[in-house]
């Protein structure tokens, strides 16, 4: 029962960090540029989301009006942010280190910008269905509905996900911009545009990352949460695991990575609940380079 | 054979730069010296930073992490086997060191974000190890007393001045290693290695030993920062040294010029007098205190995006950029 409860915890865990890897593939796909201030984005869009529930009172209107927010400030941030950044940073010995710099600068003026609104207090978004375990033959699961739902809203975007790469001409002009920008181009793909939208699709993943992450936990937020950090962190260790170019490899890091947490803190030290992530992402970079289903070549950014 | 130049080593001038010091410290109050205390350790931390991203090409997130490093292991030794402060710092450098040298030894493999990710990893996980083990004392960390100034130097010296000499000494010492350092046949392979991998490699370096080298010692410098910071605060904790704390000295370097080690003191003296100025415009505002408290930390990160965006190679590679264009358009119109 104890195996069942640690690996049903990994698997909720874990296919949050997928969301936020696939985030961060959707921006690496579409400007080569891994967004550390993608965990502030979704930080973001949860204070939008906690201001619908707080005047309509619905998570369910929360959670898109969370998306909306977040795909529409990530479209922004590459608008104006990324196209500057390319047309100044592009020479010179901080050309390989700029969009790190920006993107880690964007993550503190985030971060400020939401303490100084809404100040650094913690503020709570009520799970909208229970997180009180399903019981089976008299025992109580440490698996709930709210877990369940965590998991089928994750299936469901991914496989919207899946159809719009896969059988729209959207999806074609995405994965060609990513592959192969000036062939595209050639092609008459809007290069530009098609890259605001991969943006703006990130935005959007990480705002449920982010909404979830927060009900899962105790429901409770702020500006310097360690849930946060983790899931920055998480997120980009899932992403790397997986390949950082593979949406399918972002989704099998993140539930290999949630699992792995899950049964080292169960099995090993609950102490570790930091450190953890950090030593599976150096076995990972030892063991497999390239990501568990990435294709064997350097790591040249 | 053409005979190489040798390259003076600039002894003299940091020297020089030590009597200055010296002066200075006798004229302003006890505030200013503080001051001059933390802008000398945020010398030496970013000039750490300058060598490992401006020459060697690597980003590091994580040497707030290794400035804990130092500042623990000094702190352990003092309070356990009562070293002398002088050893306490050394052996601070050498733990940071061999705690660069394992990350370099990952790093080496890695670049650009994969870099940046796994070490920003370590930044996060790294202060919670800390609540692990009773030696290191938990959340209220350790007290790290280096004591009072020497009787020698009279009754009015106090004890901030002291720390001042301290750390001005050791900003001194280390801008003089790492200046002569860059000059030498490793800067030169730093830059070969960063400007373009391959050929560096053709030309004969060993570029994987080199950068494995450049973290090393990198880390060893952020580890006496640390320490220094630890003897400054009067204390070490893991809240001493956040995620914030990399990041701001990310931002010292960028604004010192990346590759400018001359421009250090820019950064630094920017990261202490932001903030002041925080404080001053917030209150000028009248604004609440959930402004002024978070102030600082939105223009440091304002300012990060913004010299990235406009000066990317700092102010002092700006201009010489600039006066090379002109030179170069003069010589044409001619």
């Amino acid at each position: 029962m104890q195996l069942l409860n640690t690996l049903l915890i990994g698997i909720t865990a874990g296919s949050i960090y997928a969301l936020m890897a696939i985030a961060f593939v959707l921006v690496w796909r579409s400007t080569r540029v891994v967004n550390f201030a993608q965990a502030g984005m979704a930080l973001l869009s949860t204070y939008f989301g906690y201001e619908a529930v707080s005047r309509i009172g619905s998570f369910w209107v929360a959670l898109p009006v969370a998306m909306i927010g977040g795909a529409l400030f990530a479209a922004l941030v590459e608008l104006i942010l990324m196209r500057l950044l390319v047309k100044h940073a592009s020479s010179g010995p901080i050309a390989g280190v700029a969009p790190i710099i920006a993107t880690l600068g964007l993550l503190g003026v985030i971060r400020s910008v939401i303490s100084m609104i809404w100040g650094g207090q913690d503020l709570r978004i009520v799970a909208p269905i229970s997180n009180n375990g399903f019981t089976i033959n008299g025992s109580t699961l440490v698996f709930s509905p709210l877990k369940l739902l965590v998991l089928v809203v994750v299936a469901v975007l991914l496989i919207l996900l899946t159809v719009l790469f896969q059988k729209t001409n959207l999806g074609l002009a995405l994965r060609a911009s990513a592959h192969a920008p000036e062939i595209a181009r050639l092609s008459g793909v809007r290069v530009d545009s098609v890259r605001t939208l991969g943006w703006a699709l990130a935005g959007a993943a990480g705002a449920v990352a982010g909404l979830f992450q927060t009900v899962n936990g105790n429901g409770n937020f702020s500006p310097d949460s360690i849930e946060f950090s983790l899931l920055l962190v998480s997120g980009f260790i899932a992403a790397v695991i997986g390949g950082l170019d593979s949406l399918l490899g972002a989704v099998l890091g993140g539930l290999f990575l949630g699992i792995t947490i899950s049964f080292v803190l169960m099995y090993v030290s609950s102490g570790l609940f930091f450190i953890a992530p950090f030593i599976i992402l150096l076995i990972v970079l030892f063991l497999r380079p390239q990501g568990i289903i990435g294709v064997k070549a350097g790591r040249r950014a | 054979m053409h005979k190489a130049k040798k390259e003076s080593t600039h002894l003299p001038l940091f020297i020089l730069g030590g009597v200055v010091l010296y002066f200075l410290s006798g004229m302003v109050d006890e505030l200013r010296v503080y001051q001059g205390a933390t802008i000398a350790v945020y010398v030496i931390a970013i000039s750490s930073i300058i060598l490992l991203t401006g020459y060697s090409g690597q980003v590091s997130l994580g040497h707030g992490a290794l400035m804990a490093v130092g500042a623990y292991a000094a702190a352990v030794l003092r309070i356990e086997f009562n070293l002398p402060i002088i050893l306490c710092f050394i052996v601070a450098v050498l733990a940071a060191a061999i705690g660069g040298a394992l990350l370099g030894a990952a790093a080496a493999r890695l670049s650009g974000p994969y870099l940046a990710g796994t070490t920003l990893a370590l930044a996060i996980g790294l202060p919670s190890l800390a609540n692990q083990f009773e030696i290191l004392g938990g959340e209220q960390g350790l007290l790290f007393d280096v004591g009072f100034p020497p009787l020698a130097l009279g009754e009015e010296f106090t004890q901030y001045k002291w720390f001042f000499w301290i750390a001005a000494l050791a900003a001194l010492i280390s801008m003089w290693v790492i200046r002569n350092l860059l000059n030498s046949a490793f800067g030169r392979a730093w830059r070969a290695g960063r400007g373009n991998e391959v050929a560096a490699q053709l030309a004969g370096i060993n570029t994987a030993r080199s950068k494995v080298l450049a973290f090393t010692i990198s880390a060893g410098i952020a580890g006496l920062a640390g320490a220094l910071l630890a003897m400054i605060i009067g204390t070490v904790s893991p809240s001493a040294f956040p995620l914030a704390l990399s990041f701001s000295l990310l931002t010292g370097a960028v604004l010192s010029g990346i590759t400018t080690l001359g421009g250090v003191i820019i950064g630094a003296v920017v990261l202490v007098a932001i903030p002041e100025i925080a404080d001053v415009v917030a209150h000028r505002l009248g604004s609440s205190e959930s402004v002024t408290t978070n102030l600082p930390g939105l223009i440091v990160s304002g300012l990060l995006i913004l010299t990235v965006l406009f000066v990317p190679n700092g102010p002092v590679e700006q201009h010489r950029a600039r006066k090379a264009k002109h030179a170069a358009q003069h010589a044409s119109t001619k």
